[in-house]
């Protein structure tokens, strides 16, 4: 019983925003690797990963987050997460993750946030 | 808000699982039912379904080697006060993971800690207790994990979710 997961990237002003649809379990890894690492060989220095609010995330798919975050670091990208649902905004802060990813309701206040920071 | 059930009554759902990934959503989808049906907040009710999530999973990877022959029996116990879960799997695929200290994010992103390790954190921070129980009948082999959730007034619900606590793990360099 594999989750289904629809993954795709996008570029909106000077980001690149990657639209998660489904579930981010363990079985999100390969897909999410994927657009991650498409959206840095196309020269992303910010990423929005957009997450479905009534979507399941795991603990697994925090786990392949914080991978990516790791990527990120190395590469000097900004990473930023948009459309969590209250509740996953709370387990994102329980596990430390905003420490590395800054959290908005949308990709606008996301882009919004880059523009005013000047760090396209 | 009105309560579905009958005062001082008890209902029991059991589930049985294939153990394979993917079949926790089925035990998430019970649970809120029988939440809802007990009048948890929403609020609560994401709580109760995030920490069955991560015990089944713990219990489909690690207690039984992800072999979907193999099952994982999730019993819901629902009365006026409380929703008590037990996960029985059968003990198949090594030790249960017994971290529950706050995940050292830093040190996963530095690559000094392996990723992952979570779940049992996630699960002692959502629900009232949480943890590895003996069973009660000697043929029962394997692992049994634990969960209660006391059902609360939204008066103190809110005044709970008034104050979240971040992680206290380090800072970014």
């Amino acid at each position: 019983m594999s989750d289904e997961i629809q993954v795709s990237v996008r570029w909106k002003d000077d980001a690149a925003v990657i639209d998660l649809v489904g579930d981010v379990t363990t079985f999100a890894e390969e897909a999410i690797n994927q657009a991650y690492q498409s959206a840095s060989s196309d020269g992303a220095i910010n990423i929005i990963f957009n997450f479905r609010e009534n979507d399941y995330i795991n603990s697994a798919g925090i786990a392949i987050l914080i991978g990516v975050v790791t990527e990120a670091r190395k590469r000097d990208q900004k990473l930023l997460m948009t459309g969590l649902s209250a509740h996953f905004q709370k387990i994102f802060r329980m596990v430390g993750l905003t420490q590395y990813a800054d959290l908005y309701s949308s990709v606008e206040d996301a882009l919004a946030s880059i523009n005013s920071n000047g760090s396209s | 808000m009105e309560r579905h059930m009958c005062p001082q009554s008890t209902r029991v759902v059991e589930l049985r699982i294939p153990s394979e990934l993917g079949y926790e959503k089925i035990a998430r989808e019970a649970v809120a039912t029988v939440a809802r049906r007990l009048d948890f907040n929403e609020d609560k009710i994401e709580d109760i379904k995030t920490a069955i999530s991560e015990a089944c999973t713990n219990a489909i990877r690690y207690g039984s080697g992800a072999d979907a022959r193999m099952k994982v029996v999730v019993v819901l116990t629902a009365d006026e006060n409380k929703l008590d879960i037990l996960i029985k799997d059968p003990g198949a695929g090594g030790s249960p993971p017994l971290n529950t200290g706050i995940p050292d994010i830093n040190g996963m992103v530095a690559g000094t800690e392996r990723l992952g390790g979570m779940g049992l954190f996630i699960i002692k921070e959502l629900v009232d207790e949480a943890g590895f129980v003996e069973a009660d009948d000697d043929e029962d082999e394997g692992n049994q994990f634990r969960m209660v959730i006391y059902r609360v007034e939204d008066d103190q619900t809110e005044l709970d979710q008034a104050a979240p606590e971040d992680n206290k793990g380090g800072t970014t360099s």
